[in-house]
């Protein structure tokens, strides 16, 4: 979950997070980089009385400065593209999830083998118990199998919203009409919050998601005691 | 009408070239070492940190420590 004052990106609990991770570390080396470059560049022509007027044509710096660029973007995409792949690969779920979008909360749907279907509210502020989360917890949580692969089917019923779970590196837009998958895998047991992240309307603030990660029998045990 | 004053081409002493000369390997190393920075000071030990919690991580000794703090819906204390 966020915590006050945080800078960087939640812990990560999936694999594709912890890529993302990586990815992001890299990437923002290669900013500090060429920031620190035009800031040295800057700072160095206001503090020189040196000038030349006459400069004709400038073509081996011209051709360092758009090669280098190029060979740069290069090293940002490659990654990129590699994680992007990485995320679409084929997985094998063990297990399908239906979530709806609607104003101001989510459904979920496992239909695999019965019939489980709740609605999943936040708890308003009055009502929390000490130690519970403003404007994170929910009724409902979504438990689910920890370490193993899962398949969100991801829609709306009304007007666009997103379904996000950032320390699992998910976020997936729920359009009415469209079923968006997105596969699921954490790699701890405990509870991964997340905000719809698409404007909704009034509540979109109000609409929060909390998967609940436990053993597979204890989601079994779960999963029955719901029916 | 003759100028009283002959012109002379300007004498360039290359002060802009050595200047530029020195200045661009400042600039390298300067970026370059941010760059390396970056990496030592927060993108390795970051890995580190990683590599070193998922080394002998055990999920079901974790689970239970938060069931037993009461955080689950689905498992209530510590039931088997």
């Amino acid at each position: 979950m966020a915590y006050p004052m945080q800078l960087g990106f939640q812990d990560a609990a999936s694999p594709i997070m912890e890529e993302l991770l990586h990815f992001h570390d890299h990437t923002l080396m290669i900013v500090f980089l060429i920031s620190s470059l035009v800031l040295y560049i800057i700072s160095l022509m206001l503090t020189t009385k040196l000038t030349h007027t006459s400069t004709m044509d400038a073509q081996e710096v011209e051709t360092v400065w758009t090669i280098l660029p190029a060979i740069i973007l290069i090293m940002i995409a490659l990654p990129s593209l590699r994680i992007l792949y990485m995320m679409d690969e084929i997985n094998n779920p063990s297990l399908t999830v239906k979530t709806m979008g609607h104003q101001w909360y989510w459904s979920y749907e496992y239909t695999d083998y019965e019939d489980l279907s709740f609605d999943s509210y936040m708890i308003p502020t009055s009502e929390l118990k000490p130690g519970e989360l403003r404007l994170l917890e929910v009724d409902n949580r979504v438990v689910l199998p920890m370490e193993m692969t899962i398949r969100m089917l991801i829609s709306s019923e009304d007007v666009l919203h997103s379904w996000a779970v950032p320390s699992l590196g998910l976020k997936t837009d729920a359009i009415p009409g469209r079923l968006n998958q997105t596969t699921l895998m954490s790699t701890r047991p405990g509870l991964f919050y997340g905000q719809c992240s698409e404007i909704c309307g009034s509540n979109h603030s109000f609409m929060p998601i909390v998967l609940e990660l436990v053993p597979l029998k204890y989601f079994e045990k779960w999963s029955a005691s719901m029916l | 009408m003759s100028n009283s004053f002959s012109s002379t081409k300007a004498w360039m002493h290359g002060f802009l070239a050595k200047h530029l000369q020195f200045h661009i390997v400042g600039t390298f190393i300067i970026s370059l070492g941010t760059a390396t920075f970056c990496n030592f000071a927060v993108a390795e030990p970051g890995n580190k940190a990683y590599a070193d919690f998922y080394r002998n991580y055990d999920s079901m000794k974790y689970f239970e420590v938060k069931s037993k703090a009461g955080i689950f819906q689905s498992a209530k204390g510590f039931e088997i």
